[in-house]
């Protein structure tokens, strides 16, 4: 698989970028979506050039099935049969190039039964754009958005590099009117750019550096010499790194829109401040969750026919929500065990979490939500199994290495710590607006000097949520 | 935010993502980077081929990093990021106080078994006595250097594999750790100083059955006090004091052949040239060449010593060169040929196969020892 412009990339830094707003500010006003559409089809094309052709076929599909629920819009039968051929394209489009092998490779398991599996390379974002391009069919079924009948607006929403590749989930009708008009503000532009910078250094600078450590003690695991202390640090590299990697990647996206002008909506909210695990799944990836909650358990009836019907549209959400994750057992796992604390708090703990105190209740939360982790890091699931005992007791407590560990990653976990808080973010609005001005521009180059250096330096890059 | 302030941020982020763009476009690409020592992607050819493959557009992106500008600059302020932080590991390299010191990974597994048995298979195919050194490496010699539970394989488990194939071997490590107190090792390099070479070439010579050298066989001179090593570019740790480099033997009397090319050529036991670079370490015999013999006139009826080479032996055969009238070093990275013909066509008397642990648990080309 080739390499893609990642926007933790030099290439996209010091290249795509500054090209890209050169070009998009330079054109009237009434070429700009062109120049977006122009810009995110070679922003695509760069990792797989082949793949351009996916984003074609998904313009025309489901540009065409837009305008054709429009058109029959009195006759709902034909409406519904159009939003249903449309979603059936996307879901099929998402179940070949991601789930095909799995199911195939499973299936296969059964006696007499032989599928091919094509070890085709999985388009990347193709999680993402799949589920914007089914909500903009729906949306204009439902009259929550109006249908697009020009084709360059449209595939500039399909395409739109900054949140194309790892999100967040951008509903249609969150950018329709931002698509026909939108204005540019110098103020937009240098908020987008304070937000890119944090994102970059949340990517770059933490996420990079701790995934480092989660390697290190998957090695350990391998070579068996994991202890109970590096299996726990592992878990909280990994926890740390999954975060700061995918909501820096959000932050980049919501600042790229506020510099073309689009208002993204926020994808994190401090998860790992939540004090339930129902809370923690409010707080995180929140354009996933809502999208699930949005065109699935509430066209299902949501919680709204009774126990059993409820708990059949729970299953269904966690389950999906789990296997949207990757097409391995593991992410199902995954979804199952987060369904199973969902209910445990929702019948039987509810009364227990009311009157536990609120130390006790994060820490719960945390250790619920990192054991979690585990699952969702390991694919082979009896590494993961030994991995977890290690944790538990089943591996000596502690050894030197451990220690090394420690100190090495001791100033970055304190980092992290504070900065999966607010703590920041109060410090920064109270400070005086004195201070806050002579400091913007100065974090903002620093911020963007690290990151470069690290970039350049670059032995460790890896981006872990191309699997989706 | 003001317009005016918000029009200085856009313009501050826009100048810094834009100006490093024009630095690159202007900015003359390189061939080579010295400090990475070695050549440096350039612009590369377009072809639609190479685009619905993807590989033309990851060469670009090889290239655009590859001459970024500053780039070692950048490295440099990377690792000095990583120091405030407290970390002690930079890209593989140790930061013992004031030296570097590269950490050994885990060798994959059979990894070692197999790599014995190629110099097993070699000495079973010749008549003429194979030895087997391996160099420990710093990270062995000077292991209470390096941070408190910092990991490294323990070569120990090698030199113990090696011994148990029965092979003789050259204990370089008893040599070596008796001396650990001196300046055995570069600071800034992963090879061993031409002092650590000098009890090297005794620990050889001892298990060939031959009287040790003494120093005062040799006229130190220091050659360079400014060599910044492997060590230095790996971990971008530029900040330690450069490392002094000797040379301990004379040329007189000495005839020096290197086949670089596939041609016969003089060859130098000390190239001067490369003090002048960065690289200052192959000014020992000229750097990794396929095959090099050093011959000494003024002992015509001596051994001929045949040395399986990596980088290290070029620092001891010059030491080593008034003992033998023939020392032969086969790189077989480079030298193609059978090395059992080699040495039977070249009436040489023993084989040592000298390597540093690093390398011989990673080296892929031991496999033609045994043709």
């Amino acid at each position: 698989m080739g390499v893609s412009v990642i926007f933790s990339s030099l290439t996209f830094l010091f290249a795509y970028l500054p090209v890209t707003l050169a070009l998009y500010f330079l054109v009237p006003l009434r070429w700009r979506n062109w120049v977006l559409l122009v810009v995110s089809l070679f922003f695509y094309g760069w990792g797989e050039p082949v793949y351009i052709l996916i984003m074609f076929l998904s313009i025309l599909i489901d540009y065409t099935h837009g305008m054709l629920v429009e058109k029959y819009r009195s006759d709902d039968r034909k409406a519904r049969w159009f939003v249903t051929q449309s979603v059936i394209f996307n879901l099929l489009l998402l179940g070949f190039f991601k789930y095909w092998d799995f199911l195939a490779a499973n299936l296969s398991l059964i006696p007499g039964v032989q599928i091919p599996q094509f070890g085709i390379p999985l388009p990347i974002g193709i999680s993402f754009f799949t589920f914007q391009t089914m909500s903009y069919t729906i949306d204009v079924y439902r009259q929550d958005a109006p249908v697009q009948r020009d084709m360059v607006k449209f595939g500039a929403f399909v395409t739109m590099f900054p949140q194309l590749i790892a999100g967040p989930i951008v509903q249609y009708k969150t950018v329709a009117a931002a698509l026909e008009h939108r204005v540019n503000t110098t103020e937009d532009f240098a908020r987008g750019a304070g937000r890119f910078t944090v994102g970059l250094a949340k990517k770059v600078l933490l996420a990079n550096s701790i995934g480092a450590l989660w390697e290190e003690c998957l090695a350990a695991q391998a070579a068996g010499t994991l202890t109970a202390v590096s299996g726990w640090l592992g878990l909280l590299a990994f926890g740390f790194q999954i975060y700061f990697d995918f909501s820096g990647y959000s932050d980049m996206a919501i600042g790229l829109g506020y510099m073309f002008g689009f208002r993204f909506n926020e994808n994190f909210r401090y998860p790992y401040l939540a004090a339930s695990v129902s809370e923690f799944w409010r707080r995180w990836h929140m354009s996933l969750t809502g999208w699930f909650r949005d065109y699935l358990y509430i066209p299902l009836g949501g919680n709204r026919h009774g126990t059993a019907k409820t708990l059949r549209n729970l299953f269904l959400v966690w389950f999906c929500t789990g296997f949207w994750h990757g097409a391995s057992w593991n992410f199902v796992l995954w979804g199952m065990y987060f369904f199973l604390w969902f209910l445990l708090e929702r019948y039987l703990l509810r009364g227990v979490l009311e009157r536990t105190p609120d130390a006790v209740k994060h820490f719960y939360t945390l250790v619920v939500v990192f054991v979690g982790w585990g699952i969702f890091a390991m694919e082979d699931l009896r590494v993961c199994g030994r991995y977890l005992a290690a944790c538990f007791g089943g591996a000596p407590l502690w050894t030197a290495a451990d220690g090394f560990r420690l100190r090495s990653y001791a100033v970055t976990f304190l980092v992290l710590i504070l900065a999966s808080t607010t703590l920041g973010k109060d410090a920064w609005e109270k400070a005086p607006e004195k201070a806050r001005r002579v400091l913007m521009p100065l974090l903002m180059l620093l911020g963007l000097m690290v990151c470069t250096a690290y970039l350049v330096d670059g032995s460790y890059n890896p981006f872990l949520y191309f699997r989706f | 935010m003001t317009k005016q302030y918000s029009r200085f941020l856009t313009v501050c982020f826009c100048l810094f993502l834009g100006g490093l763009l024009l630095w690159h476009i202007v900015l003359p690409d390189r061939d080579r980077s010295e400090v990475e020592n070695r050549t440096l992607a350039q612009v590369p050819q377009f072809s639609w081929g190479a685009l619905v493959d993807g590989s033309y557009t990851a060469a670009v992106e090889e290239y655009f990093a590859d001459q970024f500008p500053l780039r070692d600059g950048w490295t440099g302020l990377k690792a000095r990021a990583e120091q405030l932080i407290g970390k002690e590991l930079f890209n593989g390299v140790y930061l013992c106080g004031d030296t570097l010191i590269s950490k050994v990974e885990v060798p994959a597994d059979g990894q070692v078994d197999k790599a014995l048995s190629y110099v097993m298979r070699l000495s079973e195919k010749t008549e003429i006595p194979v030895y087997l050194g391996l160099i420990p490496t710093a990270a062995e010699i000077w292991k209470n250097k390096l941070p408190a539970g910092a990991e490294s394989w323990d070569q120990m488990q090698l030199l113990e594999a090696a011994e148990a194939t029965g092979l003789p071997a050259v204990d370089f490590e008893s040599a070596l750790a008796a001396h650990a107190g001196e300046e055995i090792f570069y600071r800034t390099d992963h090879h061993w100083t031409t002092l650590g070479a000098f009890y090297g070439a005794n620990a050889l010579l001892e298990s060939l059955g031959q009287t040790p050298l003494s120093q005062s066989d040799f006229t130190p001179e220091v050659v360079s006090r400014d060599f910044n090593g492997t060590l230095y570019s790996t971990s971008g740790i530029h900040w330690l004091t450069p490392d002094t480099m000797e040379f301990w033997a004379k040329e007189d009397g000495l005839s020096i052949t290197s086949w670089r090319t596939g041609e016969a050529r003089p060859g130098m036991l000390y190239d001067r040239s490369y003090l002048e670079k960065k690289d200052k370490y192959s000014a020992f015999l000229g750097g990794n060449q396929p095959l090099c013999v050093i011959r000494n006139e003024a002992l015509p009826e001596g051994e001929k010593l045949l040395l399986v080479r990596d980088s290290y032996s070029d620092a001891l055969a010059p030491l080593l060169a008034g003992r033998f009238a023939e020392i032969h070093l086969v790189d077989l990275r480079y030298y193609r040929l059978p090395l059992a013909q080699y040495a039977a066509e070249n009436g040489i008397d023993r084989i040592a196969v000298l390597y540093s642990v690093q390398n011989f648990l990673t080296d892929q080309n031991l496999v033609l020892l045994a043709q």
